[in-house]
């Protein structure tokens, strides 16, 4: 079983070199070959997955080399090379008439294979020299691909800040591999984790090792998944082909929580370090989705929009719930992946039939006209909003897990499904409709019906990737703070919540709850926001004043 | 340790300002032949000369001036347009790392085959460069852009070389410069980081300016198909033959 670990990076690359190869004599044919290569990678993994939960065998390493170069069949590994071979596949098939009138077309599929290759290598890794290698390739690659239009030189600059993003988080993780293998003499991972496992206090010139590799990772995962303030590039990147779009967005970002899952032996022992996660995961998301609310641009709104999900699946890697993060990642792909690529569809439907639907729901969602009034009586609607929602989540998740209670972690992402809720139940019961009690209940059974399935699918999948529980438990336990700071969060959480909603519903009846007092710091606010909190152009301003000392050294020494 | 030999090693294994000799030599000879021997035999008598004076060099000055100056050759390479001194550039940065190297303590071959490693992107910048020179006079970067689609088989053959002098995976100078960090204290870790960050950066500048970019529509050849296979067929080996040494 594990030999054939090795064919799921390998057969990109062949089918990269034979596009290549080939792509003289076949044409416009390579990419059928390219698809066909796609398939085969993706029945491999999943025949890889499927023989891996049966076999009931547990984790497996190979290496081929004397000191590096080796594949792990591990839950995670299985479950993401499925994931990445069957995006891949999809961006690949989409590719083959959507590319058909570009230049190069030969050339895209030879790198969609090479990315392919790198991000399988990269979820198959079975030691830290070969992870490395995989996690730069994945940089080279994106920068290739983004700049698949060579002659754009804005695709060029957008690709260049991905690329130089990228590098900045590659190096910090070869600093923690440099940490891990100084601290614990071991490249391979199965005797790495476990020796940290083992002395996870150990030292390496007076730092700890499991802390520093674990900040250095978790570094490296900001640039990678667009963590603020490292996410400047991601809603640039849509000068690309709609198809590696689609990849990015579906699966190349997510590599930041991928590798804090791959290193969740370090995590474990790092609880200051998941604290940073929960903090910076935290802003990600909140930044991301005021950017996004207020940009103009429909594809830069698209990539805030990411940036916000990246966010997301940070905290919640923050909050010890690891799984649910690779659950998360999944599930966004999917969603990304569809509207990345059905938009084109979408488009041309639209040209085509223009009979957009004057009903009740294109005017509330398009539109956004709101219904006369409310049909219901307000404080039944008030109840319903904050008590459902709660008594639905707290019911789904104490059914697949019962000690749920005792993880702080669990509470906080209670708490945010907990204010999801209640702000769809808010926005949605103004909707102009026929029978407002029906729609409701619609509306609470779709509700009750995607946390049941999100609670008993994560349940599921945390068991899958986590089976041991004393190391779930160990997750959560370090991601836990002490009993009156978590509380004192909580409550000012609810409290910002709370002012939040407010604000939203004076504003809703053109009200203030400040009347016209602050009107200049929010004006302020306001141009500061739409201007991307300017970190773009500070980065910008360092990387001249960079160029222009460079530029004066360089005549000043007569370039010598 | 002898200071007066590692001095004289300063010349050969580049530290600012004596790394002013080997760049003023690389820019004075325009053979290729000669330059391409420049780099590839220059800094093994550096590592004679080290190895001479006694290595280890633990807590020695010279492994922060070594350090200083392969970070400061790599800011400078941020703004350098002319192939040839690119390559110049670009060899001083990385062979002043052989400090490092020897920090701790270092066989002989290994260190050989660390500046060996590194010389590798270097030489091949020296033909690219000849290449260019024969075509357009001048290796310039920006004097002739949109290559990917003009000429598109030395367009790949200067991506991937860059590839190679960015020191990215599976070049090697990636495994050269995994070699010297894997052991070393963080500390000088970093800034060899740091000096890798700006090969990227300075790496993609020029790709920018030659491979990318607006065709220019000036009717010049490109790399015969022979020659294409004579360069994939050195780089291919010599990345063989590092996965080999590195121990695949």
């Amino acid at each position: 079983m594990i030999k054939l670990q090795w064919m799921i990076p390998l057969l990109p690359v062949i089918s990269a070199l034979l596009v290549h190869l080939l792509a003289g004599r076949l044409g416009k044919r390579v990419a059928q070959l390219s698809v066909g290569m796609g398939v085969v990678t993706f029945l491999v993994a999943l025949w890889q997955i499927v023989a891996f939960i049966a076999s009931d065998q547990g984790p497996s390493w190979m290496g081929i080399g004397s000191s590096w170069g080796s594949v792990y069949l591990d839950p995670l590994s299985a479950i993401m090379a499925l994931v990445v071979a069957g995006f891949s596949l999809i961006v690949h098939i989409y590719s083959v008439r959507y590319m058909a009138e570009e230049p190069g077309y030969a050339r895209f599929f030879m790198l969609l294979d090479l990315m392919t290759a790198s991000i399988l290598l990269f979820v198959t890794a079975g030691d830290l020299i070969t992870l490395l290698i995989a996690w730069h390739l994945v940089s080279v690659m994106m920068y290739f691909l983004l700049g698949q239009n060579t002659e754009s030189l804005r695709s060029e600059r957008y690709a260049f800040w991905t690329f130089l993003t990228y590098r900045i988080g590659d190096l910090p993780m070869v600093l923690a591999a440099v940490i891990l293998f100084q601290a614990y003499g071991a490249l391979d991972f199965p005797t790495l984790f476990e020796r940290l496992m083992a002395a996870p206090e150990t030292e390496v010139f007076g730092m700890p090792a499991a802390i520093t590799a674990a900040g250095l990772i978790a570094i490296s995962a900001f640039a990678k998944s667009a963590q603020f303030p490292l996410h400047t590039w991601l809603p640039y990147t849509m000068d690309g082909p709609t198809p590696v779009s689609a990849l990015m967005h579906a699966g190349i970002v997510n590599a930041g929580g991928i590798i804090i899952n791959r290193f969740a032996p370090a995590f474990v022992n790092a609880d200051g370090v998941l604290h940073l996660l929960f903090v910076v995961g935290l802003m990600t998301a909140v930044i991301g989705s005021v950017l996004m609310l207020t940009q103009n641009d429909i594809k830069k709104s698209l990539g805030y929009s990411t940036m916000g999900q990246m966010g997301f699946m940070i905290m919640e890697c923050g909050v010890g719930a690891f799984s649910l993060a690779v659950f998360h990642l999944i599930a966004h792909g999917m969603f990304k992946a569809t509207m990345f690529l059905s938009a084109g569809d979408l488009i041309g439907d639209a040209r085509r039939h223009d009979d957009v639907p004057q009903n009740p729901l294109y005017t509330f969602l398009v539109d956004r006209k709101t219904g006369k009034a409310t049909r219901l009586p307000w404080m039944a609607i008030g109840l319903v909003t904050l008590i459902v929602p709660l008594a639905i989540l707290l019911l789904a998740h104490w059914a697949v897990s019962p000690d749920f209670f005792q993880k702080q972690g669990a509470i906080v992402l209670l708490f945010f499904g907990w204010i999801t809720g209640v702000q769809v139940l808010f926005a949605t019961h103004r909707l102009d409709a026929t029978n407002p009690v029906r729609m409701m209940l619609m509306i609470l059974l779709s509700f009750a019906l995607i946390v049941i399935g999100y609670s008993i699918i994560g349940h599921t999948f945390e068991t899958f990737l986590y089976p041991d529980a004393a190391f779930r438990e160990a997750l959560y336990h370090a991601a836990g703070l002490d009993a009156v700071t978590f509380d004192v969060l909580v409550v000012l959480l609810g409290l910002i919540v709370l002012v939040g909603w407010i604000g939203s519903y004076l504003a809703s009846r053109e009200e203030s709850l400040f009347g016209n007092r602050f009107a200049d710091l929010r004006l302020t606010l306001y141009s500061l926001i739409s201007r991307e909190l300017y970190i773009a152009d500070l980065y910008e301003r360092l990387s001249q004043a960079l160029l222009e000392g460079s530029k004066r050294i360089n005549v000043w020494m007569r370039w010598r | 340790m002898n200071t007066l030999l590692l001095l004289l090693a300063g010349f050969f294994l580049p530290l600012f300002p004596l790394s002013m000799v080997f760049n003023w030599l690389l820019g004075r000879f325009g053979h290729p032949g000669i330059r391409v021997a420049l780099i590839v035999v220059w800094p093994q008598i550096g590592v004679l000369l080290l190895l001479a004076a006694g290595v280890p060099l633990t807590g020695s000055a010279f492994i922060w001036w070594g350090l200083a100056t392969a970070a400061f050759y790599a800011w400078r390479l941020l703004t350098v347009r002319e192939l040839g001194q690119w390559a110049a550039m670009l060899a001083t940065s990385a062979f002043a790392l052989t400090w490092v190297m020897a920090a701790d303590g270092a066989r002989a071959i290994d260190l050989h085959a660390f500046v060996l490693g590194f010389a590798l992107a270097p030489a091949l910048l020296v033909a690219v460069t000849t290449l260019l020179e024969r075509r357009l006079g001048a290796a310039y970067s920006g004097l002739f852009t949109g290559m990917a689609r003009d000429m598109p088989r030395l367009a790949g053959l200067i991506t991937v070389v860059l590839l190679a002098a960015m020191a990215l995976p599976i070049f090697p100078g990636f495994f050269v410069m995994l070699d010297l960090l894997l052991d070393r204290h963080p500390a000088p870790v970093t800034v060899a980081l740091l000096t890798w960050l700006l090969w990227s950066w300075a790496g993609t500048r020029l790709l920018r300016d030659t491979v990318f970019g607006p065709r220019s529509n000036r009717n010049v050849a490109d790399l015969p198909v022979p020659q294409a296979w004579a360069f994939a067929g050195v780089i291919v080996a010599a990345v063989v033959l590092n996965l080999i040494w590195t121990g695949v």
